[in-house]
């Protein structure tokens, strides 16, 4: 700091010479502009004095910055017709200058902030958190520092005492302007648990997609017709969202009572049906959207607010942090219910992902079923048969969710293990007269016997960690990045890290993140994330982070 | 072998000409028939498309090798001697109509196939033809002739796909007239009158969705055996709804065909949706419309090398963050100082607007008392990110406020910000538009959202005002939405609520916008179904079947809701019985289910059925090649085996 201290005192005796130069030159008719501003960082407090920078502790440091006045940047146009090529070299020189520190500024503006994490036996962590950090990559280094097992469930969770409310985190948000929206007196926290609804659209999608279903239908869907699911939902040019429906209670604005009204979950929002209408999409009226608004659990709210059951979800801003006519209070009949609306309206909000760049745009449109076998009988003569039969063995899929490695440098597939020549498939089971001739193209590879941990049941550490180098994971991403199992039986999670690519730079130091305690170096559980990439070089606002994925599972398909 | 007379009719030879009678044996092969009948004609021309048609067994006779006793002709067999390519008039899905060459000697499906390679539209077994809806031609509209594109000269050179010159296919660089019908191809219609719009069809009823899918085509049999004949108009439309691997790069056409289905859809109701997803489509059918004006435009002024250049260049100034006029650039912001009235709306008071000094500066929003304090603390400060803006604007009233919406820890803090004028209204409107997106006025949005602002303005005085004084540049808002909205609210009631779906999405280019369009109809609940009336056995009474891509739908005819869905994935078989036109169909778990057509014919639904599962089993070998075969063996019925 000491070094940027100095650069800045230099910095501002050459802007002042520039200006006084300018200014002379310069026609007097011009308002006279301030030559210095004090430029505020972006504190939660919106501090509107130029205010000494703040004890170090809990809140970015908010350095005063002089701003150089618009008309320094292009001084050195005018005067360098006039000046001795000596002076010109000076000005290069000064621009240089100006260059540096500006690039010294805009690091020191990326707001960091000290979170103090709670772990599940009730002691907490303390990191620094920057603001270009996605919450992933915060887990990715909580389990550095710590010996849990690195299963999917794990997550970041926000409560809020006040509301009695809680939220999980979503992989890809941003940690930082969340908790920049909580008072200077907050109770809230962060914690560090194992969270079973995290992933569970992925594990058991049947359950929000045919949620019409009876339980044992459900209950026994197999595998390949799970990641049939997933795949028609999320694997299309939209994100389909369940489409839910049913009566829930809601809380009327600014009022005690609780009224029943049938809503409809859309991706455009939620809809309730009003009196006296039918479900006709037309007729529905828009309760809310979801462009600024997200959804947490509310606990016991049967006795803060006399709610029918403890069910209770809201919806709200994420800055509301007290008791507001604004939030929506919802109110389901159990907590299958209330599971499915915060499953189903997270996925919603998923959908609503911008689109990406036209360079990177969705190739792949809905593709309906996939992993048929398609035999012929002839029938007799009035009766044609098309046959059906048991699928293949899906591509081989580990998991419901194997995380795409989004790393844009991708490594060419290696080749596909099916030079053995495993034997196809076993014939389909369909009786006799199949016509020689008329077996349409099954799919072309022979696949590899189903990976060793396909099984039926997904215990809930089932999956193995996603590999940190994705720096990415696949928790209601921005879309794309869910799940289309990757149908290359290599990139499964067990794989070893793909030899190919050159690994990204490593991550920066933690500035001054102090570890709490000293930790021992050795066993670290699961794969080791080596290969982290730079939060600042991946995704360098969140946003393009999303194309950058997409680009990098297109290629992977285009590679296939 | 003994000779025997057989008359052919040849149709360059005129209507009203005798056939030509020649001497054959019956182990004459076809192709010597036809030279013997083009050889007595004496005339010149190429003959090369031409084959026999046998009139009574409505079929052709392509196989020119097969003697005349192997195809079972006898000597009163009734052959015409016909080309196979015939002028077609074709409704495309924007409603124009071009009049092409079609195959009328193969299946549908090949027809389809040669049609969308003129046009350039990619996977063309996502499309078929089907029979017009009759229109009772009114006297008053005689004189009303539509213009008729003509592409019956285009000539494809080769097989492979045709390559891009100028951006557009090779085939349609030869002629102005020709690089105008590919400008009217691949760029968006203007939209359509409200007036033209009421008077359209639009189905009522559930039941009504089902009449338009009696109209296809049989894919596996040619046209000349459906009983098209030449010049006759059939529709080309996009029939299975599952759209493979559309790239903005290769599918223009495809891309811009499928928009206008869709919008056509949106705008007849095909497919229902909410008020909110209405107001999201008009305001992308508003920016896509204004794209292809301004693009239009700029091409008949030839300033489109300029205008890419410039786009370029401004690309590239984006992209170079690392030069120090940049950021210079990007840490002092502009800002926006004027005075401007504030009024926020509390409990039990009536307090007017009372006047300020307000900067906008980065997303925030400070006011002062007055010029003089500006450089003092403001009366307060308050960022806009993530707040909720809307407009409160009465144009005819001179009335400009803002209405916002900003969050804070205790709730959302309403306030209304009232402009002098338009242009000061414009301006603030998108510093706080950009502001609740987290952008400064230093993005290079800033100017197009005042511009769009502005426009809107300007739409919703010409609505207010005299209808007569709409220009063609203006869009009248009721274009944008179904007739129902017409008769529900006023123009100046929904301008604003376009506008304000608009603001999410000014900033999309037109393949964004188009994808975007396309993206929210496939989101929609009812999307991709397509309704057939059906009887299921053992039921009593007609019933709605539903087909989509990936499972059939039972729906209750009186009520309109689902009675109980099947999934492709559990399919095991499916048989149709020609002979009592019944479907069906056995899932997993020995779920059996049947049903006989109402209105469609029994090949339609089979067809539909298995259409599906052809699209499913698209690239999975990975090669681009269409798979015409597996596509017959899946839809075609008995007659291909």
């Amino acid at each position: 700091d000491n070094d940027l201290d100095a650069l800045m005192a230099d910095l501002m005796a050459d802007l002042d010479a520039t200006e006084k130069l300018a200014a002379e030159k310069k026609a007097a008719a011009k308002d006279p502009h301030p030559t210095l501003e004090n430029l505020h960082l972006p504190s939660p407090d919106h501090a509107s004095v130029p205010a000494p920078p703040l004890p170090p502790a809990h809140r970015a440091s908010s350095v005063p910055v002089p701003t150089p006045v618009p008309t320094s940047a292009p001084a050195p146009a005018p005067s360098s017709s006039t000046n001795p090529p000596s002076a010109e070299n000076e000005e290069q020189a000064k621009a240089d200058k100006i260059k540096l520190a500006l690039e010294k500024l805009k690091e020191a503006k990326v707001k960091k902030l000290v979170v103090k994490v709670e772990m599940t036996n009730g002691s907490s962590k303390t990191l620094m958190v920057d603001e270009r950090q996605t919450v992933r990559d915060v887990l990715d280094n909580l389990f550095e520092k710590t010996h849990c097992d690195c299963n999917v469930d794990w997550c970041l969770y926000e409560t809020n005492p006040e509301l009695q409310t809680e939220r999980g985190f979503e992989d890809h948000e941003n940690l930082v302007e969340p908790l920049s929206a909580w008072t200077r007196d907050s109770e809230n926290k962060v914690l560090f648990r194992e969270q079973e609804d995290k992933y569970a659209v992925f594990k058991n999608p049947q359950n929000f997609y045919l949620w019409k279903k009876d339980k044992k239908a459900l209950k026994d869907m197999k595998d390949k017709d799970k990641e049939l699911l997933l795949e028609e939902n999320f694997c299309g040019s939209s994100i389909i969202v369940p489409d839910l429906e049913g009566a829930l209670y809601l809380k009327e604005d600014g009022k005690k009572s609780w009224k029943q009204r049938y809503f409809l979950l859309r991706a455009s929002g939620i809809y309730y049906v009003p009196k006296g209408k039918t479900k006709t999409s037309r007729d529905l009226v828009s309760l809310v959207n979801f462009d600024n608004v997200n959804v947490y659990y509310a606990k016991e709210y049967k006795a803060k607010y006399k709610a029918p059951t403890d069910f209770c979800f809201i919806l709200k801003h994420p800055q509301i942090q007290k008791e507001s006519q604004y939030i929506k209070y919802l109110c389901c009949d159990d907590h299958r219910a209330m599971t499915l609306w915060v499953t189903g309206i997270r996925v919603a909000k998923v959908s609503k992902a911008p689109i990406s760049s036209p360079l990177t745009p969705r190739t792949r449109i809905s593709r309906g079923p996939t992993a048929h076998c398609v035999v012929f009988s002839t029938g007799s003569r009035c009766t044609r048969t098309t046959r059906l039969t048991q699928p293949l063995p899906p591509p081989p899929l580990m998991d419901v969710l194997p995380p795409p490695p989004p790393d844009p440098v991708m490594p060419p597939p290696p080749p596909l293990p099916n030079k053995g020549g495993l034997p196809p498939p076993p014939p389909p089971s369909s009786v006799t007269k199949n016509r020689g001739g008329a077996l349409p193209p099954a799919p072309v590879e022979d696949f590899p016997p189903p990976p060793p941990l396909d099984d039926g049941e997904l215990p809930p550490d089932f999956m193995p960690p996603p590999p940190p180098a994705a720096g990415v994971g696949f928790y209601l991403h921005g879309g794309e990045a869910l799940p289309p199992p990757p149908p290359d039986p290599v990139g499964l999670p067990l794989a070893p890290p793909p030899p190919g690519p050159p690994p990204p730079p490593p991550p920066p130091p933690p500035v001054g993140a102090p570890a709490p305690r000293p930790v021992l170096p050795a066993k670290r559980e699961g794969p080791a994330p080596p290969k982290r990439t730079t939060p600042g070089l991946s995704a360098p606002s969140g946003g393009d982070f999303m194309s950058e994925l997409m680009v990098a599972m297109q290629k992977k398909r285009v590679q296939q | 072998m003994a000779a025997w007379d057989l008359s052919v009719t040849v149709e360059d030879l005129g209507p009203d000409a005798p056939p030509i009678v020649i001497s054959v044996t019956s182990d004459l092969h076809i192709g010597r028939v036809i030279l013997d009948v083009v050889q007595k004609t004496q005339l010149q021309r190429d003959w090369s498309d031409h084959a026999l048609w046998w009139e009574q067994k409505q079929q052709w006779l392509l196989r020119t090798a097969w003697t005349l006793e192997k195809c079972g002709i006898h000597a009163d067999a009734k052959l015409v001697l016909t080309p196979q390519h015939k002028p077609l008039q074709l409704g495309l899905p924007n409603g124009v109509t071009v009049r092409l060459c079609a195959c009328f000697s193969r299946a549908v499906f090949h027809t389809v196939v040669e049609i969308c390679k003129v046009l350039n539209i990619r996977h063309p077994e996502e499309l078929s033809l089907l029979r017009p809806v009759e229109v009772k031609k009114k006297k008053k509209d005689k004189d009303h002739v539509q213009n008729i594109y003509d592409l019956t000269d285009v000539s494809l050179t080769s097989d492979s796909i045709p390559c891009l010159y100028n951006g557009m296919p090779v085939h349609f660089t030869d002629s102005p007239k020709a690089e105008d019908i590919y400008k009217m191809l691949s760029m968006c219609q203007p939209s359509p009158s409200p007036e033209a719009l009421a008077k359209m069809y639009r189905p009522a009823s559930i039941v009504d969705k089902t009449h338009i899918h009696t109209r296809w085509l049989d894919s596996s049999r040619t046209l000349m055996q459906q009983g098209v004949q030449q010049d006759d108009t059939l529709w080309l439309r996009f029939k299975y709804n599952t759209f493979y691997d559309l790239e903005p790069k290769y599918d223009a056409v495809r891309l811009t065909q499928l928009y206008e289905q869709a919008r056509w859809a949106i705008l007849l109701e095909d497919i229902d949706c909410t008020e909110e997803e209405m107001m999201l489509f008009g305001a992308l059918q508003y920016h896509i419309s204004k794209l292809a004006q301004s693009e239009s435009q700029n091409r008949v002024s030839g300033i489109e090398d300029l205008d890419c250049a410039l786009q370029s260049l401004e690309l590239k100034l984006e992209g170079d963050k690392s030069g120090t006029t940049d950021m210079i650039e990007n840490m002092t912001a502009p800002e926006l100082n004027d005075y401007l009235k504030i009024f926020r709306p509390k409990r039990l008071t009536l307090k007017g607007y009372k006047q300020y000094w307000f900067k906008f500066k980065d997303t925030s929003i400070s006011y002062y008392k007055n010029q003089e304090e500006r450089f003092g603390e403001p009366i307060q400060q308050l960022n806009l990110k993530g707040s909720d803006v809307s407009p409160d604007v009465n144009v005819a009233g001179q009335k400009f406020c803002i209405k916002l919406l900003i969050p804070a820890p205790e709730g959302m803090n309403e306030l209304y910000l009232r402009c002098e004028d338009e242009q000061q209204y414009s301006q603030w409107m998108a510093a706080c538009r950009l502001g609740s997106k987290g952008l400064t006025l230093a993005d290079s949005s800033f100017q197009r959202e005042k511009k769009s602002i502005q426009s809107f303005l300007s739409m919703q005085r010409s609505n207010s005002g005299d209808q007569s004084a709409q220009t063609s540049e203006n869009i009248n808002t009721f274009s944008l939405l179904s007739p129902r909205y017409q008769k529900k609210y006023k123009a100046k009631q929904l301008t604003p609520r376009i506008l304000d779906s608009y603001q999410n999405v000014a900033r999309l280019s037109m393949t964004e916008a188009i994808l975007k369009f396309l993206q929210i109809w496939q989101a929609l609940p009812d999307f991709g179904i397509s309704y057939f009336m059906v009887r299921f056995k053992g039921s009593r009474k007609d019933e709605v079947l539903g087909i989509a891509n990936n499972r059939l739908i039972r729906i209750d005819l009186g009520v309109g809701d689902v009675v109980k869905t099947w999934r492709y994935s559990n399919m095991r078989q499916w048989n149709v019985n020609w002979d009592i036109r019944q479907v069906a169909i056995e899932f997993d778990g020995n779920i059996n289910m049947a049903f006989g057509c109402v209105t469609a014919d029994c090949k339609i639904v089979h067809e539909y059925i298995g259409g599906y599962i052809f699209m499913s089993t698209r690239g999975r070998d990975r090669s681009d090649t269409l798979n015409e075969e597996l596509f017959h063996k899946l839809t075609g019925g008995h007659e291909v085996l």
